[in-house]
């Protein structure tokens, strides 16, 4: 049912039953999609499509919409999720580092949150193992929001709209296991499905070009599939930065962000490991890596080639591979209607 | 009023208190036992430990390429995590969740996870290496046997001794791949030194695709055994012997709580044994109870009728004692009729007085003396007794004087007769008055037929002449009244009293006509009504209610006694005396109603 739903699903994400809404896709889809279907199956890849079907509460979804755009949450009121986490632009920053409230830098570049709720572990360093760790970490991290969960409980509470609607969603009302969980709940309604190249795993053999496909085919030959794959295609492993050659070395001014999950568990065995982001959208989350290092999908390609794959491609495969991940753009995850 | 609560009571509340706190405790205890919630934490606790051998076998799947995604090394253990914090959320709901078992186990659990987790991370990482560096180094040595045989590789010697460590290089590579041993790597190791002496012997461009290569296998060799320590190790952490040590504590603490629970059933019966126990004890103390109470009421009863029977002889002596009371007061009363018949006789004796009184007067100035006179005139003239009447002034008068004293003799003569008759009327009165006496002193009243009206005229003529005196009309109101049964004398004693009453109130009225009004009717078949009403001083409301009180007089010369004795005489002819007044100068009625008993034979 949801690969015939697949051709005409199209909907805004926040506090929509999905469900429902498949539901409706699928019984408009029967008498259009179904006879290019037939046949079709789904592909056996190393990549998985994003399910189309979310389960998720829409009065939670909706509260957290509110709060992820709401700058209550950072301590003067300057900033909020969305001000680095740009819905309309890939879910991430297009600065290299985003400002915090008080305008002050952060030490690495920001991750998207399109798709995140995938994602095995939150962060760069992967040192929250939940969404609700991650925005713990974000509210009170000094760089970022400053803020204290107190002084966000009691921003949130004087607010009778948010008071309503917690006590509506949560029956507990206000507090910070709520505020966390609907922030990210509606996180884990972010997500980016139906991509084309996600249509083709679900067996739409016209849904990629030739090239594209053939970029597709790179991508698994020169071996970048071995750290990004899954649903999220990548966001399931660590891996060290620089595994076939020294890229700090190479790149210079050596950063203590470089030294990655190091900083989390102290392991030497995780110097410069970083969890491997995904490719979802990755066309629109320029600029790359970490330290924001690489500006285009072409030097990101060339630096993975050379500290990842430890291998030459030529300019044609090069291109063919961005070509494919052009593909990965799902729907919502560029501008909002 | 006040509630005093007794010690006894407070000890009674304090038993009832600790028996239901103990039975509240003990129901809670045996309810606490519950093995479905043991059962769904070792269902729990069985599909974390098949999570976990999931996750163990999907890390050997990706160890051996079978896995093309690293997803199946994530989503076991959210899984796990999962149905662990329900299985926590389980236990913490449990009475044992603290204690030190669990606690121990938990912990152990959790480092043996976190260890795992870690271990499967750096697999993923390692193994992504070792795969992608495997998966390239037959396109690796392709990548330099193809442009080595173009450019005619195979003429060189050098280049085919290259060629040759090539081959020799990735196969052991391979081999070490297969069957990692410390062997296989200085093989490898080998194989790669004899590489890098010839690399020189190859083109430049084929050397830099040579390093690639040599770096690739450098990469196999390193990664290799790192991930084959891994998966020993990922084997090695104790995870199902600590799921195992959690199920054996859980199991434990449910069959501790299972005999807990049988202990607490025990309990409750022991408890409810005694509390029968108690139960019975205290019915037997109602029972008992009961006795005593049944006991004491008998002897309260009896005490009762004992005291009824007291009562009663008391009240038998009482009645004694009143009777005795009562002769004394009939001796008391016999010296009262004495007063009553003295009074009634002074009455009647009244009427003696005026009647000797009359007649001794009529007696004095009788016309006898003028016959004697006359007897001495002619006697004086014996001789000439002729000639003296025929002459004589004096004597010619003599024979109408005679027959006019004839006249004068018969009239008194019939006078004194009269009057003696009244006399002896009076004095049988008397007579009567002292039979009646004896009527008190016990012998019951003598029914005769009376006529009532005679006796009414009777009681008026012994008043005669106080009323003639008094200027006292008298009105007579008779209706016709038959011959009745009734006490004569009392009767009379009574009219003739109430008579003699009415005269004085009205003689107390000074010197004006007086009317006293007597009526007799019958009010019916049975009953007579007498009424003697007079116009005189009236009664004051205040001396109605005591008029017939024996003593009780308004009159200074009184005694007291006239009323009295006619209600008393009343109540002995079975009826009743009754006065009415509207007060003082209003005039009196005396009302005496008797029962009236026609005289048999007569209709």
């Amino acid at each position: 049912m949801e690969r015939v739903a697949t051709g005409l699903f199209r909907e805004a994400w926040p506090g929509r039953s999905q469900l429902s809404v498949a539901g409706l896709s699928c019984v408009l889809a029967l008498p259009f999609g179904l006879a290019a279907q037939v046949g079709a199956a789904p592909l056996d890849e190393p990549i998985k499509p994003i399910p189309m079907v979310q389960e998720l509460d829409p009065a939670r979804t909706e509260l957290g919409r509110r709060l992820f755009q709401d700058v209550r949450l950072s301590a003067n009121d300057s900033v909020s999720c969305a001000s680095c986490h740009q819905l309309a632009s890939g879910g991430a920053d297009q600065r290299a580092f985003s400002r915090g409230f008080s305008g002050r830098q952060a030490l690495v570049n920001t991750p998207t949150v399109l798709n995140a709720g995938f994602n095995f572990r939150q962060f760069w360093d992967g040192r929250a193992g939940s969404l609700e760790a991650q925005i713990d970490a974000v509210i009170e991290n000094p760089v970022e929001m400053g803020s204290t969960w107190q002084d966000v409980i009691d921003k949130v509470t004087a607010a009778p709209h948010y008071r309503t609607a917690f006590a509506a969603a949560y029956p507990d009302g206000v507090t910070q296991a709520n505020i966390e969980n609907a922030i990210a709940t509606f996180e884990r309604s972010l997500t980016t499905p139906n991509s084309r190249f996600d249509q083709y795993l679900r067996g739409d053999a016209d849904a990629l070009s030739a090239e594209e496909k053939a970029g597709y085919l790179k991508f698994k030959q020169y071996g970048c599939i071995a750290c990004h794959q899954g649903v999220n295609i990548g966001g399931n492993m660590f891996q060290k930065f620089g595994v076939m050659g020294d890229y700090f070395q190479a790149r210079g001014n050596p950063s203590e962000a470089d030294l990655g999950r190091f900083r989390v568990t102290g392991d030497e065995a995780d110097k410069n490991v970083f969890k491997v982001p995904s490719l979802r959208n990755v066309a629109l989350t320029a600029p790359y890596f970490h330290d924001a290092t690489a500006k285009t999908l072409e030097e990101a390609v060339d630096v993975m080639f050379k500290y990842q794959l430890g291998r030459v491609a030529s300019e044609a495969d090069m291109q063919s591979i961005i070509k494919f991940l052009e593909t990965l753009t799902g729907e919502r995850a560029g501008p909002q209607p | 009023m006040n509630i005093v609560i007794r010690p006894s009571w407070l000890l009674m509340m304090a038993i009832a208190v600790v028996l239901a706190s103990t039975l509240a405790f003990l129901y809670a205890k045996t309810n606490e036992h519950d093995p479905s919630a043991s059962f769904e934490s070792l269902a729990l606790l069985r599909q974390v430990k098949q999570l976990d051998a999931q996750w163990e076998l999907n890390v050997l799947k990706s160890k051996i390429g079978i896995n093309q995604d690293y997803d199946p090394l994530v989503e076991p253990l959210t899984a796990l995590q999962a149905q662990w914090d329900r299985l926590e959320t389980l236990v913490n709901l449990r009475a044992w969740s603290d204690s030190p078992d669990w606690l121990r186990g938990r912990e152990a659990y959790l480092e043996a996870l976190g260890e795992k987790t870690e271990l499967i991370e750096r697999f993923k990482s390692h193994n992504a290496v070792l795969r992608n560096s495997l998966a390239f180094l037959p396109i690796a040595e392709n990548d330099i046997h193809t442009p080595l045989r173009q450019i005619g590789g195979s003429d060189r010697p050098e280049q085919m001794a290259v060629a040759a460590d090539l081959y020799d290089t990735v196969l052991s590579t391979m081999e070490y791949a297969q069957t990692t041993s410390s062997d296989k790597a200085a093989e490898v190791e080998a194989s790669l030194g004899r590489l890098a002496a010839g690399k020189a012997l190859l083109p430049l461009d084929l050397q830099a695709t040579l390093d690639i290569l040599m770096a690739h296998v450098r990469t196999i060799l390193r990664e290799q055994s790192l991930v084959n320590g891994l998966v020993e190790r990922i084997g090695a952490v104790p995870m199902a012997a600590r799921l195992d040590d959690i199920h054996r504590i859980i199991d434990q603490t449910q069959l501790q709580s299972a005999e807990r629970d049988l202990l607490y059933h025990q309990f409750v019966l022991l408890f409810s044994a005694v509390l029968a126990g108690l139960l019975l004890y205290v019915g037997g103390r109602l029972i008992r109870s009961y006795a005593v109470i049944n006991r004491v009421n008998k002897k309260l009863q009896e005490a009762n009728d004992g005291l009824e029977q007291r009562v009663q002889q008391r009240t038998r002596e009482l009645r004694e004692t009143q009777s005795e009371l009562v002769a004394t007061a009939r001796q008391a009363g016999m010296a009262e009729i004495a007063t009553n018949v003295l009074h009634n006789v002074g009455n009647v004796l009244n009427s003696v007085n005026v009647s000797a009184d009359l007649i001794s007067r009529r007696v004095r100035t009788s016309k006898v003396q003028g016959l004697a006179k006359a007897v001495q005139l002619i006697n004086e003239h014996a001789a000439d007794l002729g000639d003296f009447i025929s002459r004589d002034e004096k004597g010619k008068l003599l024979p109408g004087y005679l027959n006019q004293l004839v006249e004068a003799l018969a009239a008194e003569q019939q006078g004194i007769a009269e009057e003696l008759e009244h006399l002896t009327k009076s004095v049988d009165h008397i007579k009567e008055i002292v039979a009646t006496q004896q009527s008190y002193a016990g012998t019951p009243s003598l029914l005769e037929a009376v006529r009532v009206t005679d006796l009414l005229e009777d009681a008026l003529r012994m008043n005669a002449g106080a009323l003639q005196r008094h200027q006292v009309t008298v009105i007579k109101d008779f209706s016709e009244v038959p011959p009745l049964l009734l006490d004569k004398h009392r009767l009379l004693l009574i009219l003739v009293n109430l008579i003699s009453n009415a005269k004085q109130a009205l003689s107390a009225q000074g010197n004006r006509a007086h009317a006293l009004t007597l009526s007799v009717r019958l009010l019916d078949e049975s009953n007579l009504r007498i009424c003697v009403q007079d116009d005189g001083e009236g009664i004051a409301a205040e001396n109605l209610t005591r008029i017939f009180a024996h003593g009780f007089t308004t009159r200074k010369d009184g005694h007291g006694f006239g009323l009295h004795s006619c209600a008393l005489a009343a109540m002995e002819m079975e009826g009743r005396l009754t006065a009415h007044s509207d007060g003082p100068g209003q005039g009196a009625t005396f009302a005496l109603e008797l029962p009236a008993h026609a005289v048999p034979g007569r209709s």
